[in-house]
């Protein structure tokens, strides 16, 4: 083995180490052939995410659909290479007697962010739905007070939706909730969505943000003579992991996001990170430019509904029948736009669901199985 | 019709038509179907009727006429504080009528709206501004209307109609070896079918009102806009009730962190929950959808499944959460409740989730309740590897029955409770069937025969049991004490066996097998004990002379040293069964006194000598004090 060979590269740098072994390990030599095709795998798959085409623009709902079929894919490898063949023992052993409990407890909150952003997407939809309100309002010819006026109240209720801190989320749940809302103070805008009560599904102190950022804590790359070793792929399957989430989190509204940590401690140097973290770095970027005004997350297609939806809003504001020619030119434009990303929403979103379902259905799949062998591992002799 | 000219004569048919038309217009009692189309008819033949000028002409003018009115009937409402469907139905009808008469003018006015007729524009224009007005209106009426009559059903009342309550064991198996906690809680039993009850979540009397506002809201194509507000408030409506069934949104890292006590309460709310919320709350939220939507097709499921969503989904996750949780023993009880909660909901929520668009929600049941066959068959596993691998230390104090023995059998005595579901979980999980039975009375009821599935793993449960406290007897050094302890607690055993229906499924056989045992024991137990000590009492020269008295002597002190051994070792002993215990007195008095007597009877001449320490009667009396448990010495005592 020519040292040479591998030089520069991730085998490189541990076959010098290997000259100085006296007994070659022929089940070790494949396992870290393994790891290593793991980690070319991983990022290959996020080379492809990093560089979407028009129709997959990061962050849309195909593209994160992409992404947890990446989890997907990534997981069952990363499954194969720490089960399969692999006597229960050893993973009892230091350091796994560590790394597999923390992996599986970032599974379990995992979880927890799978059901929180799954509801997520539920309030989407209902944003589709006020957003085909506005639609079926505006495509009237000719537009009127009447359905300029069905339009507004539709497009209010979604700008307030999308623009909902977070935080309202759990009191919407309160069990007086006063329904006179002023009726009779002439307030007329006062719009029907605002009764759909956007419950998480998830107890009331719970927080995004804060279940990303205890994923994140203690997750430190492995060093030294743990590099090589399996513990590099469970790191790795921990990155992906607390990205995938990370990045759901950033896309899809869910309860209380405000803090949501914006910087991975990934080291640039592992070479199977890079496109994931320039993916990381780009979402972040996007993210403290709105985090400021709330917002519903950085999904693409709810980014472009709520430009048009501002847009429409505008118009409405300002319309006066019969209308301005430019500006109902300008409308009819905008709706259409709506009506692509409705269209795109209607396609889309039942199967992100099921994809994230999927997804949760995997983690507690796996989580079994690992325990499982955790288990025969640690089962006493009577 | 459009831009041709019309004749006189058809003028004059048409003039005729329409008289006919506003004569059957002014009769009552017309359904608002006919006078619907009545007033379609009558804006039609209007419009006929007017000149093909532009600037509008005569029929253009009974049109704005119609609208003006329609118009000032429907903004009149708009300053008004009042609800109008709290000012009664005359008044409620009157305005639908007016929004009729709106709807039914704009989509005339479209339909000929291919000509640039600007009057013709304006009066659209101004129509459907009075109908988005009327919309808007009408929706928040619907909210009031659901709001104002709403009915809320207590839980309690449905708890009523299940008074069957069975007492569960709740104590963590780790605390066996300590004393055991009392018995706690209580749970609903499963054959309690609270069955479909379904009840009136809006006041029944005003479902007409809510169904005329959804078909004038509908027919405008304002639908959207009435699913919204209805979702909204029967959402709401349906979270306030789970917030007063306290079902709880509970995270999975939370449920999985959980303590015992805390856990196994949920978990008995959750099945209590689930019933009352499928069942009976459900089950009327969807007849309250099909009431009121029922005209509209698919959107009443739409409705329903956007209302109920969420609840369900929550108690879903939370069933989630403790099937994935670690697979303890004392989970069995709660988990198969939880199972059977599932299975007796499965038919109630394939009903109700019907449509495609909600198949993921029956999915997720289907997949629940695999998930907790999974995990009850794990705890029931658990259940037996923790009987195999509890070890002690120390020998029991006593030789009592030992706390073990009364978990594990207080703990399936309450399995036949699950017979049904056992036998199915089980049916394919291998056991070791020590005790092999073969019952020859195996009725025609095959799920409660000594051979079901159930009844092999429970002969084995109590199999383990027992090798575990032949294990546990081996740490007394006392052999009698060996069998005491082993006499008690296979004695319990069968006790609970025979007195449970556990015996449906052990058997008479396997009852008598163990009556042997414990006997065989109790035997044991005599010959260990009292053997050496009678020795003292025998006659080694049968039918010779009296014997010596210092042989006499030394035969006594023997007998009365060995006695009091005994009395002071045993009397510490327990023997907990009082039947049991007055057996084993009666049946070593037999033994020790009539051997006592023999040899006092023998050598009549020295029972006077003060070496007799104890008298028969004596011997007779402190029997009787052994295996009470605590300890006590005999003092001398030289009652004659």
């Amino acid at each position: 083995m020519n040292a040479n060979e591998y030089q520069g590269s991730f085998l490189g740098r541990i076959s010098i180490r290997r000259n100085q072994v006296v007994v070659m390990d022929a089940i070790h030599e494949q396992e870290l052939e393994d790891i290593e095709l793991f980690q070319k795998h991983v990022s290959d798959r996020f080379s492809e995410l990093s560089s979407p085409s028009d129709d997959d623009a990061v962050l849309s709902i195909s593209w994160l659909c992409k992404l947890l079929d990446v989890f997907l894919c990534c997981e069952a490898e990363f499954e194969a290479i720490l089960l399969m063949d692999r006597d229960p023992y050893q993973l009892s052993k230091p350091p796994f007697d560590r790394l597999i409990p923390e992996l599986l407890d970032r599974a379990v909150k995992a979880l927890d962010i799978c059901n929180a952003v799954t509801n997520g997407v539920e309030s989407v939809r209902h944003c589709q739905k006020l957003a085909e309100i506005a639609i079926s309002a505006l495509d009237q010819k000719p537009i009127g007070d009447g359905e300029v006026k069905r339009a507004k109240r539709a497009l209010s209720t979604l700008m307030a939706a999308i623009n909902l801190d977070d935080k309202d989320g759990t009191n919407a749940k309160s069990t007086e909730r006063s329904w006179s809302f002023g009726r009779r103070s002439g307030n007329k805008d006062r719009v029907a969505g605002q009764f759909r009560s956007l419950s998480w599904q998830v107890a009331k102190n719970w927080s995004a943000a804060k279940q990303i950022q205890s994923t994140i804590y203690n997750l430190v790359a492995p060093r030294g003579a743990e590099a090589s070793g399996l513990p590099s792929p469970i790191y790795t399957m921990n990155v992906i992991m607390i990205f995938v989430m990370w990045a759901l989190v950033a896309a899809i509204p869910c309860q209380e996001r405000t803090g949501l940590p914006t910087h991975f401690p990934v080291p640039k140097q592992l070479n199977w990170a890079h496109s994931l973290i320039g993916l990381q770095e780009k979402i972040a970027d996007e993210w403290k430019k709105k985090e400021k005004k709330g917002m519903a997350g950085l999904l693409d297609e709810m980014q472009r509904m709520e430009k048009s939806a501002q847009s429409l809003i505008d118009f409405t504001d300002s319309f006066q029948f019969p209308g301005d020619a430019e500006k109902l030119q300008e409308a009819a434009g905008h709706v259409a736009e709506l009506t692509e990303i409705c269209r795109i929403m209607e396609q889309g979103l039942t199967p992100l669901q099921m994809h994230i379902r999927e997804v949760f259905h995997r983690i507690v799949r796996s989580r079994t199985e690992f325990l499982d062998v955790l288990e025969k591992a640690s089962l006493p002799v009577i | 019709m459009d831009g041709c000219q019309s004749t006189e004569g058809d003028l004059h048919v048409v003039a005729a038509a329409h008289h006919i038309v506003k004569a059957l217009g002014a009769t009552k009692n017309l359904t608002d179907d006919l006078r619907k189309i009545l007033i379609d008819l009558d804006t039609h033949l209007s419009m006929i009727t007017s000149n093909t000028d532009s600037g509008g002409g005569r029929g253009f003018v009974d049109v704005e006429e119609q609208l003006k009115q329609a118009e000032r009937k429907i903004l009149s409402w708009e300053s008004d504080p009042t609800m109008i469907w709290d000012s009664g139905p005359r008044e409620a009808s009157e305005y639908l009528e007016a929004v009729y008469e709106i709807q039914t003018l704009v989509d005339g006015l479209r339909r000929l709206s291919v000509h640039e007729n600007r009057k013709q524009k304006e009066l659209l224009h101004r129509a459907t501004s009075v109908l988005q007005t009327a919309m808007s209106r009408l929706e928040e009426e619907l909210i009031h209307v659901l709001v104002q009559h709403r009915q809320l059903f207590e839980p309690k009342h449905m708890s009523s109609r299940s008074t069957r309550r069975v007492v569960v064991y709740d104590d963590s198996f780790v605390s066996v070896d300590d004393e055991p906690a009392k018995e706690t809680s209580s749970r609903n039993c499963p054959s309690d079918e609270i069955g479909e009850y379904i009840v009136d979540l809006v006041r029944a009397d005003v479902i007409p009102d809510i169904k005329s506002i959804a078909k004038v809201m509908f027919t405008s194509n304002y639908g959207p806009e009435f699913c919204e507000a209805f979702i909204g408030v029967r959402k709401e409506a349906l979270e306030q009730y789970s917030a007063i069934l306290e079902t709880e949104e509970l995270g999975i890292e939370d449920v999985l962190k959980m303590e015992w006590t805390s856990m196994s309460s949920k978990m008995n709310k959750w099945t209590w929950s689930m019933k009352i919320i499928v069942q009976v709350y459900l089950a009327s939220e969807k007849r309250l959808c099909d009431l009121v939507l029922g005209d509209f097709g698919s959107v009443s499921s739409f409705c329903f499944l956007e209302i109920s969503k969420a609840t369900i989904l929550c108690l879903l996750n939370f069933g989630e959460a403790i099937a994935m949780g670690p697979h303890q023993p004392e989970k069995l009880l709660r988990l198969l409740d939880m199972y059977e909660t599932l299975a007796d909901l499965l038919r109630d929520i394939d009903t109700l989730f019907s449509e495609e668009a909600s198949s993921f929600v029956r999915l997720q049941f289907h997949v629940l309740l695999e998930r907790f066959g999974v995990s009850s068959i794990a705890a029931f596993e658990a259940f037996q590897v923790a009987i195999s691998s509890n070890g002690s230390l120390y020998p029991f104090p006593g030789g009592g029955v030992h706390p073990l023995n009364k978990y594990v059998m207080n703990y399936i005595s309450m399995l036949p409770e699950y017979c049904n579901t056992l036998n199915l979980l089980l049916k394919d999980q291998h056991v070791d069937v020590a005790d092999q039975v073969t019952d020859p009375d195996n009725g025609p009821n095959l799920s409660l025969s000594t051979s079901c599935p159930m009844s092999c793993h429970l002969r084995s449960i109590t199999s383990s049991l027992e090798s575990n406290l032949y294990r546990k007897s081996q740490l007394y050094k006392d052999e009698a004490l060996q069998h005491i302890f082993l006499m008690n607690n296979i004695h319990y055993l069968v006790q609970k066996v025979k007195g449970s229906e556990l015996r449906l499924f052990f058997g008479d056989e396997w009852i008598r097998k163990h009556n042997g045992k414990f006997q065989q024991h109790a035997n044991n137990y005599e010959r260990a004990t009292w053997s050496s000590v009678i020795c003292f009492l025998k006659d080694d020269n049968p039918g010779s002379s009296p014997v010596l008295k210092s042989t006499f002597k030394e035969q006594c002190r023997g007998f009365s040293i060995a006695f009091e051994e005994v009395y002071k070792t045993q009397t510490s002993w327990c023997i907990p069964d009082p039947q049991l215990r007055e057996d084993l007195r009666i049946s070593t008095s037999l033994k020790v006194v009539l051997a006592y007597r023999t040899f006092l009877g023998r050598n009549p001449a020295h029972i006077e000598d003060k070496c007799v320490k104890h008298t028969v009667e004596h011997v007779e009396k402190q029997l009787l004090d052994l295996f009470e448990g605590s300890p006590r010495s005999l003092r001398n005592s030289r009652r004659w």
